[in-house]
């Protein structure tokens, strides 16, 4: 029997020259990418891991044993019940957001397995596959015992089939991202930008945080998921290295998009987590500090190593790190019912943790927040509505969330006309990607041009409830129904 | 009615304001401070800026040719 060595690199470096079918044909640009190279340039991709499918199911055999053990141990309704109120949220949010969008991220996957340009990469696309249909069922198959006991799980699953606005925002950027990229803009953006450059905040930053708080089902589950992106995430680099010596403006605008875009989703994922969805007593570190050492200097360090330059909006988005999760999550506070978990309301404790870790913004976001608590005093605990907005909130034509650019004394937003149309932008670089593929992007309408078109009702609950897929039962409210020990309700 | 994008200084978030034409200035901003009420406390008269000048607020919005779609900013007076 042959050594691993004797066959895997004849295995997995199996490409051949064609004969009756023209390279092109097998490997069309609008598939594979641009630039379009012949196979000999892409002969020396390579990638660390070099796992054979015997390997695979072996390892992966072992972790999912692990982490059904886990499960059986810790899994069960009563586990997650002890669970901090504003974590459980945490839990909500990422449980909705994640699983289907890596079931998008199989075809991303799939396509690099059929059209990448080197078998060393089609091989370890076909693994990545693998292990986005197994990302995507851990979480479902996770959270769905956790319906019978809090119907706003029901989400995981329900998320990616609704026209909730989260939801419109989150198939605007995993269509892009996932399902219509080539082969090299997946591997530039997924692989590199996403898989690389982000994703430590849910791997490190976050696991710790659920090990802070008790909660081991989702830290394994993070664990778990942690070991397969770190094999499949090794794709973007040697690609990201073949179309920076041949196309480095192409490199440099892929990279600049995607680290936008994905900051974004983080922002809203990870930054609630961490600065408003942890109990105070189990936060490390801020959001912005977690990103400064798991994101920014890494992120840095990677382009430098490529000759590649840091992204023209790099002090807007610095600028973003101190406030713009702030001004979604306050927000989206103010429009709970709109989305399907629950908020917690910072209190006095709250407040002054994160008036140290963000001196820049918080005084502004501080009055917003006396704002919001003595209109809970004015109420009766658990009306929500009495602390709710109810005016129509636009989004932005590039990433579908509200406009919460910039900062609060002065909001980034901004107004293009294209092809007989308005549109609206929360940032600059929002309105910058725009601006690059128009093509891309215009035919898509925003929640706002949907209700002037007639598609969706314009009043609140009408919309909630007949558009967004919400009811009563599983729409967002104040975790405590704005019963704090800290808040004096004044007497009437 | 104009729909409009609204943002009060102090917000966090811009907001979908529907507009007659012949309301004024001063309407406009009264109407998008009773809209970010929630978050912003307004206590004295607001200004409202379109396309960087300062508006009068007597004047009516068909005067100004404020269209469908646009931005305008509204901040307490000085």
């Amino acid at each position: 029997m042959l050594r691993r060595e004797q066959w895997l690199e004849f295995a997995r470096k199996l490409d051949w020259e064609f004969s009756y079918v023209s390279e092109a044909d097998v490997y069309p640009a609008e598939q594979s990418g641009s630039p379009w190279l012949p196979s000999a340039d892409w002969a020396d991709w390579d990638e660390p891991f070099r796992t054979s499918y015997a390997e695979y199911v072996t390892q992966q055999h072992e972790k999912d044993i692990a982490l059904y053990a886990v499960r059986d141990a810790v899994g069960r309704v009563d586990d997650f019940e002890k669970l901090p109120r504003g974590w459980s949220n945490a839990l909500k949010l990422h449980a909705a957001t994640l699983p289907l969008a890596e079931f998008a991220a199989v075809v991303g996957n799939l396509r690099a397995a059929r059209f990448g340009r080197n078998s060393a990469w089609r091989n370890t696309a076909a693994l990545g596959a693998l292990d986005e249909f197994r990302h995507t069922q851990i979480p479902l198959l996770l959270m769905h015992e956790l319906v019978r006991w809090d119907r706003q799980f029901d989400w995981t699953h329900k998320f990616y089939h609704s026209n909730n606005w989260v939801a419109i925002a989150a198939r605007h950027l995993a269509d892009e991202l996932l399902l219509t990229s080539n082969a090299i803009e997946f591997a530039v953006a997924t692989n590199f930008v996403f898989e690389t450059g982000f994703t430590n905040l849910q791997f490190v930053g976050l696991s710790s945080l659920a090990h802070g708080v008790g909660d081991r089902m989702f830290e394994q589950m993070l664990t778990s998921i942690q070991t397969d992106e770190a094999r499949h995430a090794q794709m973007g680099a040697p690609t990201l290295a073949k179309l920076a010596e041949h196309d480095r403006p192409r490199a440099q605008y892929l990279l600049d998009k995607w680290f936008w875009r994905s900051w974004q989703l983080f922002a809203v994922v990870t930054g609630f987590s961490m600065d408003y969805l942890t109990p105070l007593d189990q936060r490390e570190r801020s959001f912005k500090e977690f990103m400064n050492e798991w994101v920014v200097d890494q992120y840095l360090a990677s382009l430098a190593e490529f000759g590649l330059e840091r992204p023209w909006y790099w002090d807007t988005f610095l600028e973003a790190l101190d406030h713009y999760h702030h001004m979604v999550y306050a927000s989206a506070y103010t429009y709970r019912a709109s989305v399907w978990f629950d908020f917690v309301l910072p209190g006095p404790a709250e407040r002054a943790w994160l008036a140290d870790k963000y001196p820049a913004s918080w005084p502004a976001l501080d009055r917003v927040w006396s704002n919001v608590s003595e209109r809970w005093q004015e109420a009766d605990p658990g009306n929500d509505f009495a602390v709710h907005g109810t005016a129509i909130v636009p989004f932005c034509d590039l990433c579908q969330l509200v406009l919460c650019s910039g900062t609060q004394q002065h909001n980034a937003a901004s107004t293009i006309d294209h092809a007989g149309r308005r549109y609206v932008f929360c940032s600059a670089p929002c309105r910058w990607i725009f601006e690059q593929e128009p093509e891309r992007y215009a035919a898509h309408k925003d929640v706002v041009q949907r209700v002037l078109a007639g598609e969706a009702p314009a009043n609140l609950v009408a919309l909630l409830r007949r558009y967004f897929g919400l009811d009563y039962a599983d729409w967002g409210k104040d975790a405590f129904g704005g019963n704090y020990p800290w808040l004096v309700r004044t007497q009437r | 009615m104009i729909p409009l994008y609204g943002f009060l200084r102090g917000d966090t978030l811009g907001l979908l304001i529907l507009a007659a034409e012949d309301e004024t200035v001063a309407e406009l901003g009264h109407k998008l401070a009773q809209a970010a009420r929630i978050r912003v406390k307004t206590t004295g008269p607001l200004q409202v800026i379109y396309r960087g000048r300062t508006l009068d607020p007597t004047a009516r919005l068909r005067e100004i040719g404020i269209g469908p779609l646009e931005r305008f900013d509204a901040e307490e007076a000085p």
